[in-house]
């Protein structure tokens, strides 16, 4: 299985007057489940673009991608409902991951709610989650702003490893933490790898992150993809 | 060493270094809120530095506090009934309409200063007046005595025209005012909200089509409209609530936009996109809640606006004459000599209550705003 990027252009600001601006032009890369594709480039390239992209969250301008041999964005109904929970996102600050008006419970379930897990299965469900990651069960009872950043990224990925994922967009999920904490969240996102056999689009400014993660790398620059290796 | 723990000396601590000395002064500062706060307890070092930490090492510097602080206090659990919170919640957060106000009150406990709890006194005093004005009024409001009395020990205010007791139709107003003002607000409101949400969660064509109609309801002079309105229509109460409430909902659509605009582009919004989450569930349970701060004091303002155009409406002679507001006693005060005669105690006191009791809504509006720094963050830090 694998999700297959493919000549992937981005306007913004195009419109009937303007020629909007080029962010990045004909794109290509594949993401194999259970490998990690790390893509590294400058602010502002538009990383986190083809990232949200490539989870169906905005659209190209041009090009494609495929998941299961299907366009992405000709999906409707269940079958678009099925992708984005095939799909996920990580985001770079942990703070902002969850509702500050939501204690951590209360997300978790809702969660559990949309993906129509019986009530009863519930508590066992986010009990498995919470030991996957390393956390007691302490924290459920707490509001966003009563947890550390490392715990909040940790519970983030919980969440979304609750949808069963095959491939999650990593968007800079160790820049808002500390050394220490980076080291912890990034050996988490490789013993989830192991296990579920979870494909990775890492996206990070920061080589030596990449390096330590990926299997295959690119660079985006200058509005362009040039796979390293 | 030794320098680390200087700030906690009272003579100022000197660096050669200009960048270090500049760095000493504030925490210097930090460090002396701190004491303040924790009363001088003794036995506590540095806690200040735990706002400065990296986000990662909060929970051990939280963990190791000192019983009877804040932080505890929150929690309120002792840790072997984590299991049981996994099942159950207490009754009152299960239902649905006590749990924010619950969470709000615990959190934001002492969000009312002190002249906003006078409003909130007195608008408690006007709501009372309005719901129960039969058990504070001495008489009927239709009840006739003598015209043009002057006040005496069993009428307080005197009686009008007609032999009214002008302190029981004060009672008996207080409804009718208080009644357009919240129902005219409450449309307006849900309009404002609805508006707002819809065009900045959707953007595009929508955001452009609601923010165009908004702009040109937004330009429309509003009292010469209500004031044509009011002279076509059959002039009532009903029609009256609807024109305010239909007119008056453009800057709370926009206010609401620019915050949903900005919550949709946090992070939890855009994972519950990402997970599949309805647009209604988004907007009901992610974004409302977060822009809560945002609409109730627009609401008390909109309540407020809407009671001084019914007043000002209803002084035109606009009003519904067979229900009497306080901006209708005023109309009749003036056209049926009250003001010729100079019987203060007819035109004065609606026009009082018209005052006392916008200001009391605006009060406890104001209270409802977030004040400067009053983030989530630091109220869990504190």
């Amino acid at each position: 299985m694998s999700l297959k990027i493919k000549n992937l252009s981005k306007k913004y600001g195009a419109g009937l007057f303007s020629e909007g601006t080029e962010i990045f032009r004909e794109v290509s890369f594949t993401l194999e489940a259970g490998k990690t594709f790390g893509l590294m480039g400058p602010s502002g390239v538009g990383k986190s673009t083809l990232g949200r992209i490539t989870a169906g969250l905005e659209k190209p301008t041009d090009g494609d991608v495929f998941y299961k041999e299907t366009s992405i964005f000709g999906l409707a109904g269940a079958e678009r409902t099925a992708f984005r929970r095939k799909v996920q996102l990580m985001f770079q600050d942990p703070t902002d991951a969850f509702n500050p008006r939501k204690k951590i419970d209360r997300s978790i379930f809702e969660i559990l709610k949309l993906i129509k897990i019986p009530e009863p299965e519930r508590p066992d469900k986010t009990r498995t989650m919470l030991e996957t990651i390393g956390l007691s069960e302490e924290v459920l009872s707490r509001f966003p702003a009563q947890l550390s950043g490392g715990q909040l990224q940790r519970l983030a990925l919980g969440r979304i490893l609750l949808l069963e994922p095959a491939f999650i967009v990593l968007d800079e999920p160790t820049s808002a933490l500390d050394v220490s904490v980076q080291a912890q969240v990034l050996h988490l996102l490789k013993q989830v790898q192991e296990k579920w056999r979870i494909g990775y689009l890492l996206i990070s400014h920061d080589e030596a992150i990449i390096n330590f993660m990926s299997d295959s790398r690119g660079l985006l620059e200058n509005g362009k993809l040039r796979v390293l290796d | 060493m030794q320098k680390e723990t200087c700030v906690h000396e009272k003579e100022p601590c000197v660096y050669e270094d200009v960048e270090l000395q500049r760095e000493a002064r504030v925490r210097k500062k930090a460090c002396i809120k701190k004491e303040a706060y924790l009363e001088k307890e003794p036995g506590i070092p540095d806690v200040g530095y735990v706002q400065k930490k990296a986000p990662g090492q909060k929970e051990v510097d939280i963990l190791k506090k000192a019983p009877g602080q804040k932080e505890v206090d929150i929690l309120k659990k002792a840790p072997g009934q984590n299991e049981a919170y996994i099942k159950q919640r207490t009754w009152q957060e299960k239902i649905p309409v006590f749990r924010q106000p619950i969470i709000y009150l615990q959190k934001y406990g002492k969000f009312l200063g002190t002249f906003n709890r006078a409003g909130l006194f007195l608008l408690l005093f006007f709501l009372c007046m309005a719901l129960l004005p039969s058990f504070f009024a001495p008489y009927s409001p239709a009840e006739r005595f003598t015209p043009y009395e002057a006040p005496s020990v069993s009428h307080f205010l005197g009686t009008n025209d007609i032999g009214n007791d002008i302190l029981s139709e004060l009672f008996y107003g207080a409804r009718i005012s208080m009644m357009v003002g919240f129902a005219s607000a409450c449309i307006s409101t849900l309009i404002g909200l609805t508006i707002g949400l819809l065009s900045g969660y959707f953007r595009g064509w929508v955001d452009e089509l609601l923010m165009g109609f908004t702009d040109v309801v937004l330009i429309l002079p509003k009292i010469p409209l209500i004031i044509i309105l009011g002279a076509f229509l059959h002039p009532s109460v009903w029609i009256l609530i609807l024109v305010l409430g239909l007119l008056s909902w453009e800057s709370l659509a926009r206010i609401v936009r620019a915050k949903t605009l900005q919550i949709r582009e946090s992070g939890y919004v855009k994972s519950a996109r990402g997970m599949g989450f309805s647009p209604f569930h988004i907007m009901s349970t992610d974004i409302i809640p977060n822009i809560v701060h945002v609409v109730l004091p627009k609401f008390m303002l909109a309540t407020a606006s809407a009671m001084i155009s019914e007043a000002s409406l209803s002084f035109l002679g606009l009003g519904d004459t067979s229900m009497k507001s306080w901006g209708m006693m005023l109309s009749f005060a003036f056209s049926r000599g009250g003001f010729i005669r100079e019987m203060w105690w007819w035109y004065m006191p609606p026009g009082l209550c018209i005052t006392l009791c916008v200001m009391a809504i605006a009060l406890v509006g104001f209270g409802f705003e977030p004040k400067a720094g009053d983030t989530e963050k630091q109220v869990v830090d504190i």
